[in-house]
């Protein structure tokens, strides 16, 4: 973990009070950020984004299996994000664990809704193949290559990049069979089925230091944070999830507050991640 | 060169590129033969020649044990190392963040093989006399450097077994207060007289430590006012107290003023965009791309945007053909 | 299964005695003080060396020299079937302290007493030959981080399938249950440090397997960035045979960074 002496940490304080953070930044800019897809051509989808020295890599498989008997007309995705020690020496063995699982189950929070899968910003519904009998499985793994705060956002917007750039195989369902049997499946090796990202959301997480918050911390911003709100909120403006961390409270008229700001910057950083993911795909097609 | 994270369109990349191939042509040691990866051999032109670092004999030829630049000193042939952490010499101005108070040192993290130790003993005391330390002296160390503090020292020496010694018996070295550090390739930075730079018309303190550390930050008297530090300390609960509160109100009177945090960032952002390049950091070139961007009107932030860099690049392969024919 | 075809061209169109295409990147971790990513065809690893630094564990440390410490692990998408395997598998065990003894031996750590190297190898996608590609992003890491050596390593498999040597297995080959041997060399002392086999094979045959092996390596050495592809070696005879021949010895982290960041910062230029 980063130590920061008692100047330097007055410093960054002092930059995020005054709207002038260490870097030049202001609260709400974001470092740029860099998107590739098709990152690794095993999986379905994959993509890989920096902002500034965070760098994390998503990727989507997609494999065939049996909707659960609850909700037999949804797919069903599974987040796995993992810290490689290549980011941070602590995280070699069993040290990144737990950072990890507090990145799952956030990307979880933010992106795939309740247990019962409604609301979720992903589309569930568009996974099925036969309904109660077949669907499609999503299993989005991320890993942190280098990090340098900000790691949620980051994940968020790879995941969001490589859905982009999946194509799910088209499948052809035999002839119906008996009903309590499982049908037989076809996977087509040559046609693809873009997956539709319109819905998928963006995460901004709002770092609280002091009175104000940042979009987009560094690592030594985030160690002087109070509390952090992500917030995941999709093109129409509908939050798809939340979630806070930090130990100290906020006033929930904050939170209004913090969850206005996050609507204004999300909408940037959404038409930002979309020019760049076009940008990234044209090239990819390209080589 | 490395890490250079940028989406530069066709004509920037061009520029670059030239500007990048002007600086090649310029360098007196374009000689490939002067650059060497691990395992290449050194040809050795004379006999009796003395091996210095970063080779060794192979096979009775002389092999590079390291990537660099061949650097050879009457008989004495050594590989100066790129990218490497930092090799200690005596006299050098580091600094230092603070890992450990142990009985009559401290522990200084300064980006070397080990953590470097400054012992109690090779530090002026906070009322300035010379005398024999004391056990109060040494209860009392956390009041002078605490976990996580940053110091300005010297190198006083290195033992045969690795370990480094500092010292900061002068009023410039000690804690540093209120700024911040960027971290940069000690090979970025060349061994100079003066390694502290007050910059009048900024107000700011910049101190290019050999080890890589620049710090740049509020402009400080003497740094070393240890008896003003312990008066500042008892306002200190005071002030820990409002942390603890859980609405935390700020005054923003104790910060940084505006122009001159404005001024630490302009600096921090021309270092970042020179040490990302591969170019020397000496306090002229830090304050000619600052006065570039200033020119050209940029705000602090979009320093770091790619037209920047192609700039810099620029100005630099100007500045070095012009110096050149000078001499 | 047939894994030469008539006309001598392997399932991936490959001759037997070509290798897949190589490339490698400097300086993707931003951190850490030296770090690589290395390509050789769908296998892409990447690596990350921390240190010489003190020594985290005091118990570990040594007086006389560096203690070396290595961690391999592969991302949960780095295989065709996605797994999701604990930490710490027998196998990615057995292949840490692998890289590790093999970067230990050339590493010179007498020079670096009392400090801690660490290498950390990633796989992002694993396509056969993840052994040597760890092996060779570690040493480019290495290279990176100004860590001094006694010689660069390489590293190449090659098998023995269909009665043919076969250089550089992908994942299909590999998995064909032939032997598979892994060559570690220091090139320029031209030793062995690295050998690897399963499976059974003649003597005589393993010799040659082995030659080919080496000479995978061999040819290692002498890649380029974005080399094309089609680089080949002639199994018998000495010496590389190829019809994309570089002509310079050129190696990655020549290529890269270094002799760029001398140029600029060369102290004679500075006025």
């Amino acid at each position: 973990m980063v130590g920061l002496s008692e100047g330097e940490q007055e410093f960054i304080k002092g930059g995020i009070a005054q709207d002038l953070r260490s870097d030049g930044r202001k609260r709400y800019t974001y470092r740029p950020i860099y998107v590739e897809t098709g990152v690794i051509p095993q999986a379905n989808g994959s993509a890989r984004v920096r902002m500034g020295s965070t760098d994390v890599i998503a990727s989507v498989k997609a494999e065939l299996g049996r909707p659960s008997a609850m909700q037999p007309d949804k797919g069903k995705v599974a987040i796995f994000v993992d810290c490689s020690p290549t980011a941070e020496p602590t995280f070699e063995g069993r040290g990144g664990e737990e950072l990890s699982a507090e990145l799952s189950s956030a990307l979880q929070h933010c992106l795939l809704g309740g247990k019962s899968g409604a609301g979720a910003g992903i589309d569930l519904s568009s996974l099925v193949v036969v309904e109660g009998k077949v669907c499609w499985d999503l299993y989005i793994d991320g890993l942190v290559i280098s990090s340098d705060g900000n790691l949620l956002d980051a994940l968020g917007a790879a995941i969001k990049a490589a859905l982009s750039n999946t194509g799910i195989p088209s499948v052809h369902v035999a002839a119906e069979a008996a009903s309590d049997e499982q049908p037989e499946v076809d996977i087509s090796d040559e046609e693809f089925l873009q997956f539709d990202t319109s819905g998928v959301p963006v995460i901004t997480t709002l770092t609280k230091v002091g009175k104000h918050y940042i979009v987009d911390a560094t690592l030594e911003e985030e160690s002087q944070m109070s509390s952090a709100v992500s917030i995941s909120i999709n093109r129409q403006g509908h939050i798809c999830g939340m979630i806070k961390r930090g130990g100290v409270g906020l006033d929930p008229s904050v939170i209004l507050d913090m969850i206005s700001v996050a609507n204004f910057v999300s909408r940037q950083l959404m038409d930002k991640l979309d020019s760049e993911i076009a940008a990234a795909d044209a090239d990819e097609d390209e080589s | 060169m490395r890490n250079l994270q940028l989406s530069f369109n066709q004509t920037q990349k061009v520029r670059l590129e030239k500007a990048l191939e002007r600086l090649e042509s310029l360098s007196s040691k374009s000689n490939p033969n002067s650059c060497v990866t691990v395992g290449d051999t050194i040809p050795v032109y004379e006999d009796g020649i003395l091996k210095g670092h970063g080779t060794s004999d192979q096979k009775g030829e002389l092999a590079a044990t390291v990537c660099g630049v061949v650097e050879r000193i009457n008989k004495l042939i050594y590989v100066r190392a790129l990218r490497a952490r930092y090799k200690p010499e005596t006299g050098d101005i580091v600094i230092g963040r603070v890992i450990e108070v142990v009985p009559k040192r401290w522990k200084l993290e300064i980006n070397f093989t080990q953590d470097a130790i400054l012992m109690l003993s090779s530090m002026n005391l906070p009322d300035g006399i010379q005398r024999r330390r004391t056990a109060v002296d040494e209860l009392n160390m956390r009041s002078i450097f605490t976990e996580n503090d940053l110091v300005c020292a010297e190198v006083r020496s290195s033992q045969g077994d690795g370990s480094l010694q500092l010292q900061a018996r002068n009023q410039k070295y000690g804690k540093l207060e209120r700024g911040q550090l960027l971290t940069v390739d000690p090979y970025l930075v060349k061994r100079r007289k003066q390694h502290f730079h007050h910059l009048e018309e900024y107000g700011i303190d910049l101190i290019i430590g050999c080890n890589g550390y620049i710090w740049i930050g509020d402009h400080a008297e003497a740094r070393d006012k240890m008896v003003v530090d312990q008066g500042s300390n008892s306002e200190q609960p005071i002030a820990k107290c409002d942390k603890n509160s859980m609405d935390l109100d700020e005054q923003d009177g104790t910060y940084t003023p505006q122009e001159a945090r404005e001024n630490i960032c302009r600096i921090a952002n021309a270092i970042r965009v020179l040490s990302r390049l591969g170019f020397n950091i000496t306090v002229e070139v830090i304050l000619e791309t600052v006065n570039l961007s200033n020119s050209l009107n940029l705000d602090i932030h979009d320093m770091l945007g790619s037209e920047f860099y192609v700039l810099v690049a620029e100005s630099e392969a100007e500045r070095r053909s012009l110096s050149k024919r000078k001499r | 299964m047939e894994f030469v075809s008539p006309e001598g061209l392997r399932l991936d169109g490959r001759r037997p005695t070509e290798m897949r295409q190589l490339r490698a990147e400097i300086g993707n971790v931003a951190k850490a003080d030296g770090s690589a990513v290395f390509e050789m065809g769908n296998t892409k690893v990447i690596a990350a060396v921390y240190g010489p630094r003190e020594v985290q564990n005091k118990s570990q440390q040594m007086s006389d020299q560096a203690l070396v410490r290595c961690e391999y692990s592969m991302a949960n998408f780095s295989t065709g079937d996605r797994m999701r395997k604990p930490k710490g598998d027998r196998r990615s065990t057995e292949i840490s302290l692998v890289i590790r003894q093999t970067m230990e031996a050339c590493i010179l750590t007498h020079l670096m007493p009392r400090s801690q190297i660490d290498i950390f190898v990633q796989v992002l996608q694993a396509d056969g030959g993840t052994r040597s590609a760890c092996i060779n992003a570690a040493t480019l890491a290495l290279q990176d981080a100004g860590i001094p050596m006694r010689d660069i390593v390489t590293s190449c498999s090659a098998g023995y399938l269909n009665s043919t040597p076969l250089l550089d297995l992908n994942y299909v080959e590999d998995s064909a249950g032939g032997p598979d041997v892994t060559v570690g060399i220091l090139p320029t002392l031209d030793k062995v440090t690295l050998l690897q086999m399963d499976a059974k094979l003649p003597t005589n045959t393993f010799e040659d397997v082995m030659q080919l092996a080496i000479e995978g390596c061999i040819a290692r050495e002498y890649q380029a960035v974005g080399m094309p592809p089609g680089f080949m070696i002639d199994s018998h005879g000495k010496g590389i045979r190829s019809y994309n021949y570089v002509p310079d010895r050129y190696k990655v982290a020549k290529m890269q960074g270094l002799l760029n960041g001398n140029v600029y910062s060369n102290p004679t230029l500075v006025s």
